[in-house]
C-alpha cells in the first residue's frame, strides 16, 4: 500500500481512507495470535455470569463466550486469559488494550459507543429490570403490585424507571430506598419491603443466596432494555466481525440443532446452512481470517448459545433463569442471528 | 394431510452413543427410559408422584408469538406445552411426548373434548404391546388420565396419564401427556376448535 501511495498521490488519499475505515488491517486477531492467548476482561464476580473458584478457575455465561472465541481462533478454549474489572475501569481496559475483548454484562447504549473507541458487538444476553416478591402473595404480573412497598438502590436507574412504570399503569406504591444491594436485600427479607426491584438477572443470583429461594417469586415482567453483549474496539472491522458473526454462529447452531453434542453429525449434513455453518461449504472462516471450522471449533469446544445458556444461569442451576427473551426468536424470546451465507 | 412423521432415529442412536461414551450402562437406561416405559393400566399415582418440580411445574412464562392467545404450541423437543396468553405470556405445562418414531409435527385443531375418557389401545399398540387390554373404561388408572383432547382427525391427543414420572420424556406413541392437574386445568381453558400447533427438533 506504501509503495503505491509514494507514486500515485491521488489514489494513495483514497487508498488510506479505505484501510482506516477497515481498520488496522487485521491487527487485534493477529496480536491474539502471535501471543497465543486471548485477553478477555470481565466482572469481578457474578454468579452465573462471571466468577472465580477457590481453583482460580473462571466459570460463567461470559466467561464461556470468550472460551468459544478462544476455540474459534485456536481450536483450544483453554488459551484464554481472564481480567476482572469493576465498572469503572472496563472501558478504559478496552481503549487501552489491555483487553481484547470485554465480555462483562455491560449494557448495549448509544452514549457508550458515542466517543467512538467502543463498539458492542450484538447481544449475547437480554435482561431488564425485574420484580421479586414473595410466593405467598400469589401475584403473577406487576401490575397486580398495587400498594406495595418496594425495595430499589439508591442512586441506580432502577429507581425512576420503578417509578416511570408504576406511574404509567396506575398502580399505587412506596418507595423504600436502600444504600447498597446489601441493604435493599436486608430490607426484603426482614419485611420493610415486599417487593425488590433491580436488573432480573441479578434478582436470580440474589435468590439463589437467600435462605428459602424457593419462596420467592420473580415476576416475568421487564420494564427496561438492558442488552448485554460483548465490547470490542472499534478500530477493528475484521475482529469486530469475527466477535460478532461468532455471537450469531452459536445462536444458529441452536436454532439448526447443532451441539456439542451432534456437532460431528453436523459435520456429515446435507443441508446447505448446516453445511455453512460446520464449514463444510463456502469459505466463511477466510474474511475472519480464521480456517472454515471456526464456528465448528467453537460449538464442538463450549456448545450452541443455547447450552451455555442453560449450564450457567439456566432452570437447572442455581440460579434458575428461564430463558425468557433470550429464548430464540421463533420459540418465544426476541434472540434472532442473520443468517450465514 | 397437514401431519407429517419425523423419524429421528439417527439423532437419538447418536445421543445414546455419545451417552454411552460417557457412562457405561447408559443404553440401557436411556432405553429404560425414553423408550421401554411401557403402559401400566390400572395404576394410581400418589397425589406426591403428581407433583412436578422445576421446569416441568405448570407455570406463567414470557412468550412472545404471533399466535393469538388461546392457541396451543408444543414443543416436542423441550417437552413443554404453551397455552398463549395476552401481553406476551403463555401458561407452559411440562409434557410427555412421542418417542423414536412416533414423533410427529403439525397443525390441528381440537376436534372433541372427554372427561374420563375410555381406553382402547389402537390396533399399533396392540401389536407392539399385545398383553394390553383391548378396551378400559375411563376413570382413575386409565392410562388417558381425567381428560382427553382429540387433535383434527389424528389418532392422537392431549390428555393425563397414570404415569407421572414420564413427563419430560419421550415415551408415547404420538400423544401427548399430561400429570392430572394439569390435563384438568388445560382441559377447563380451552375449547373445541383450539388451534393447535406441534413442533419438532429441526433435523440436521
Amino acid at each position: 500500500m506504501r509503495s503505491i501511495t509514494s507514486l500515485l498521490a491521488g489514489v494513495a488519499a483514497f487508498a488510506c481512507l479505505a484501510a482506516s475505515a477497515a481498520g488496522a488491517g487485521a491487527d487485534a486477531l493477529k496480536t491474539v495470535q502471535d501471543r497465543g492467548k486471548l485477553l478477555c476482561g470481565v466482572s469481578q464476580g457474578i454468579a452465573g455470569f462471571s466468577i472465580k473458584d477457590d481453583k482460580g478457575q473462571w466459570s460463567g455465561f461470559d466467561v464461556d463466550f470468550c472460551r468459544a472465541l478462544a476455540a474459534a481462533i485456536f481450536n483450544d478454549p483453554s488459551k484464554v486469559e481472564f481480567t476482572p474489572l469493576s465498572a469503572t475501569e472496563r472501558f478504559e481496559a478496552l481503549k487501552d488494550k489491555k483487553i481484547d475483548v470485554l465480555s462483562r454484562n455491560s449494557t448495549w447504549t448509544m452514549g457508550r459507543e458515542g466517543d467512538s473507541s467502543v463498539v458492542f458487538a450484538g447481544v449475547t444476553y437480554y435482561d431488564g429490570q425485574g420484580f421479586m416478591t414473595p410466593k405467598a402473595r400469589n401475584r403473577t404480573s406487576a401490575l397486580e403490585l398495587d400498594g406495595a412497598k418496594v425495595c430499589v438502590q439508591k442512586g441506580t436507574t432502577s429507581e425512576p424507571n420503578v417509578k416511570d412504570f408504576f406511574e404509567a399503569n396506575h398502580v399505587n406504591y412506596e418507595i423504600v430506598q436502600g444504600e447498597t444491594v446489601a441493604d435493599i436485600v436486608a430490607n426484603y427479607l426482614s419485611g420493610k419491603c415486599d417487593v425488590l426491584t433491580t436488573d432480573a438477572s441479578q434478582l436470580f443470583a440474589l435468590r439463589s443466596q437467600f435462605p428459602k429461594p424457593g419462596e420467592h417469586a420473580i415476576l416475568p415482567d421487564v420494564i427496561s432494555k438492558e442488552p448485554l453483549g460483548p465490547v470490542v474496539r472499534q478500530d477493528d472491522m475484521q475482529w469486530f466481525n469475527l466477535v460478532k458473526w461468532l455471537n450469531y454462529a452459536l445462536l444458529n447452531a441452536e436454532e439448526m440443532g447443532v451441539s456439542s453434542k451432534t456437532i460431528d453429525e453436523a459435520m456429515k449434513s446435507q443441508k446447505p446452512a448446516v453445511k455453512r455453518l460446520v464449514g463444510a461449504e463456502g469459505d466463511f472462516g477466510k474474511p475472519l481470517g480464521l480456517s472454515n471450522a471456526w464456528a465448528a471449533n467453537a460449538i464442538r469446544a463450549e456448545g450452541n448459545y443455547g447450552e451455555i445458556y442453560e449450564r450457567n444461569v439456566g432452570v437447572q442451576t442455581k440460579l434458575g433463569i428461564p430463558r425468557g427473551l433470550n429464548e430464540l426468536w421463533d420459540n418465544g424470546g426476541i434472540q434472532y442471528a442473520p443468517p450465514i451465507r | 394431510m397437514n401431519v407429517r412423521k419425523v423419524m429421528l432415529a439417527r439423532a437419538a442412536a447418536a445421543a445414546i452413543a455419545v451417552a454411552a461414551a460417557f457412562l457405561p450402562g447408559a443404553i440401557a437406561t436411556a432405553q429404560k427410559i425414553d423408550m421401554n416405559v411401557v403402559d401400566q393400566p390400572g395404576y394410581v399415582p400418589t397425589p406426591e408422584e403428581n407433583q412436578l418440580n422445576g421446569a416441568y411445574e405448570r407455570q406463567e412464562v414470557f412468550f412472545r408469538t404471533a399466535e393469538p392467545p388461546g392457541t396451543i404450541i408444543i414443543d416436542s423437543k423441550n417437552r413443554f406445552l404453551y397455552l398463549v396468553q395476552p401481553n406476551n405470556r403463555a401458561v407452559r405445562y411440562g409434557i410427555g411426548v412421542g418417542r423414536d418414531g412416533f414423533q410427529w409435527q403439525g397443525v390441528e385443531k381440537i376436534s372433541r373434548k372427554q372427561e374420563w375418557p375410555d381406553w382402547r389401545p389402537p390396533p399399533e399398540m396392540i401389536e407392539r404391546q399385545p398383553y394390553l387390554p383391548r378396551f378400559m373404561a375411563g376413570g382413575p388408572g386409565n392410562p388417558m388420565g381425567p381428560r382427553a383432547m382429540y387433535l383434527g382427525k389424528t389418532v392422537y391427543r392431549i390428555h393425563g396419564t397414570n404415569q407421572p414420572q414420564t413427563i419430560g420424556h419421550a415415551v408415547s406413541s404420538g400423544c401427548f401427556r399430561l400429570v392430572d392437574d394439569d390435563i384438568i386445568d388445560l382441559y377447563g381453558r380451552v375449547a373445541v376448535g383450539t388451534k393447535v400447533i406441534i413442533k419438532q427438533a429441526v433435523e440436521l
